[in-house]
């Protein structure tokens, strides 16, 4: 009697077992899909615009036959303010994820700062980029009309120097966009810095910190070392995180046809040219729209499996 | 239980003699928060000799260990009240130097962390912080420290690689190495073999043997039979007591109170 039972229980457990496994191999199967079909969409309609003369030839004019002109001043631009934007959120993440691991592990500070970075973390980006654009154009702006208004009629001054040199500013810039990116990049990089010193084990600090070694020093001489392919894979994540995005870009460095690395102008990028020639009725400009998002597509690809190999070589060295 | 009886007779036949006081506690209280972990201890720890904590899980011998370099200090809510003297002076005085202490009291704890570094640098790294040595120097310190761990002979080929890659019971000489390379008064071991196999806890047993010539020493083990092969003295603690303390042979042959007899006869914890 008890084998029957057992046997009956047993069925229905390989039973609910296959069905589970057939399910989640069903959603695997459908995300695989369209991510198949996503890549597969860019690199066919990319391929035409695909060509040398992509690197080496500026965005063409308006109506340029098909074959003519390429994405330099895009791409170039978009590198431009992805390095900037991680070069300037980069060292200030580590170091708020520090502390917050580090220095504010147990107490409320650090839990509080801890919530509203992860609220910055999913904040949506358009609203970053209107930020950015109050507080490095708009306001500049706003501050030398006053400014100007107030020196009427006594030119020469320093305060009418500080007046038109706040106007000259006040554009939209490359600078201004590379800081909107850094505004994304910035909790991606407190959230990993943080996590990733938080699995160093807790003994390595005790055995660092019992040779009578200051904490400032352990740190950087040993926990950064033990956790240094995890922020780095922080770091990429940011990167391949704003490669793609637009929204912050569109008040901020808005877009240039032609040829600018001047941080204080406007700055030519991938997103917004994608964004520009896609809709635009010139199927010279659509092929080059898509060789973009396929260039871009590779790219964050390219980025997110080295940071998985970092992160797997990381693991095989700690086993 | 033959054991045991066999291993006090080993330790028996080299009777080593009074030593001076290194570190004494005082009326020691500690709490976790609230909660009074060690309830009034006071001790006595010879110097180079090695003293062995014993008592069952939680009875706060790591606790007591972990007071001597305040090591529990980088944790917030854990304080320590009382005395502790070193050398004639009081190190849980606040004023004391923290950072001195530890150079004075190193520690070798239970799982072996060597750090992400190799094998020469995680004994340099220590001695850097204190010394400025030039290359010669420096070299003959981290082999004299490894040599001391009894570890040279296996990583002298190999000084530049991870530390990482050493076996467990490799890495734990090499943390001993490390603590030893900063020539500290006394070191503190909290439970050092039992992450390792026999054969590498018998070499751990064995340097221990070697370093109290040198070094004071304070271990906590689960082990009975470990505080019997290579202490000198014995403490029973007991829910956060110190029941009794006395010379090993003395607590393993005839104990005077009837909690330490049940415990190394086995009869509870």
């Amino acid at each position: 009697m008890d084998v029957i039972v057992s046997e009956r229980l047993y069925r229905r457990r390989r039973l609910t077992n296959g069905l589970a496994l057939v399910l989640s191999g069903i959603a695997a199967i459908v995300g695989l899909f369209f991510l198949g079909w996503i890549l597969f969409t860019t690199l066919d309609r990319g391929i035409d615009g695909l060509s040398l003369a992509m690197f080496t030839e500026m965005t063409p004019p308006p109506g340029a036959p098909m074959g003519v002109g390429g994405l330099l001043n895009a791409i170039v631009g978009s590198i431009v303010m992805c390095v900037m934007a991680v070069l300037m959120a980069a060292p200030i993440g580590i170091a708020a994820g520090t502390y917050l691991a580090e220095y504010a592990n147990y107490s409320k500070t650090g839990a509080v700062i801890r919530f509203i970075n992860d609220i910055l973390l999913s904040a949506p980006s358009i609203v970053l980029g209107l930020f950015v654009f109050v507080v490095l154009i708009g306001m500049p702006r706003q501050i030398g009309n006053a400014l100007q208004d107030t020196t009427a009629g006594q030119a020469g001054g320093w305060l009418e120097g500080m007046a038109n040199w706040l106007i000259d500013i006040s554009g939209f810039s490359g600078f201004a966009g590379a800081v909107a990116l850094g505004f994304i990049v910035l909790p991606v990089v407190v959230r990993t810095t943080d996590e990733m010193l938080r699995l160093v084990p807790i003994q390595m600090r005790e055995a660092a910190l019992s040779l009578g070694i200051p904490q400032w020093k352990v740190i950087s001489k040993v926990l950064y070392r033990a956790a240094l392919s995890g922020i780095l894979t922080g770091v990429m994540l940011g990167l391949a995180r704003i490669s793609g995005e637009t929204a912050p870009l569109l008040f901020t460095a808005f877009n240039n046809s032609f040829w600018n690395i001047d941080l204080g102008a406007p700055m030519a990028n991938l997103p917004v040219t994608i964004y520009q020639f896609a809709m635009s009725p010139f199927e010279n400009w659509q092929s080059l729209a898509w060789a973009g998002a396929f260039l871009i597509t590779c790219f964050v690809l390219l980025v997110s499996v080295l940071a998985r190999t970092l992160l797997l070589r990381k693991k095989m060295s700690h086993d | 239980m033959t054991n045991v009886q066999i291993a006090v007779h080993t330790n028996a036949a080299t009777p080593e003699p009074a030593s001076a006081a290194k570190l004494t506690t005082r009326n020691l209280n500690f709490y976790y928060d609230d909660f009074l972990a060690l309830k009034d201890i006071n001790m006595v720890v010879p110097e180079k000799r090695v003293t062995a904590l014993i008592g069952p899980s939680g009875c706060g011998k790591s606790t007591l260990l972990r007071i001597f370099n305040k090591i529990y200090a980088i944790y917030p809510k854990q304080r320590a009240e009382g005395e502790i003297i070193l050398d004639g002076q009081n190190l849980l005085d606040p004023r004391y130097p923290i950072n001195r202490l530890r150079s004075k009291v190193g520690m070798v704890f239970q799982k072996p962390v060597p750090f992400p570094m190799s094998i020469y640098d995680n004994v340099a790294y220590g001695i850097s912080h204190y010394e400025q040595l030039k290359r010669p120097a420096m070299d003959e310190r981290v082999e004299g420290a490894l040599r001391q761990a009894a570890l040279w002979d296996e990583v002298k080929d190999k000084l530049k690689q991870n530390a990482l890659g050493l076996s467990g019971g490799q890495q734990q000489r090499l943390c001993i190495a490390r603590a030893v390379a900063l020539k500290p008064d006394v070191i503190l071991f909290d439970e050092p073999t039992s992450a390792l196999d026999p054969i590498a806890t018998g070499k751990i047993e064995q340097l221990i043997a070697e370093l109290k010539r040198q070094f004071t020493i304070l271990i906590v083990t689960h082990n009975m039979q470990q505080a019997a092969r290579c202490s000198d003295y014995t403490a029973f603690m007991y829910l956060g007591e110190m029941v009794e303390h006395g010379s090993t042979q003395q607590i393993f042959t005839k104990p005077s109170k009837q909690q330490t007899e049940d415990y190394i006869t086995g009869r509870f914890g």
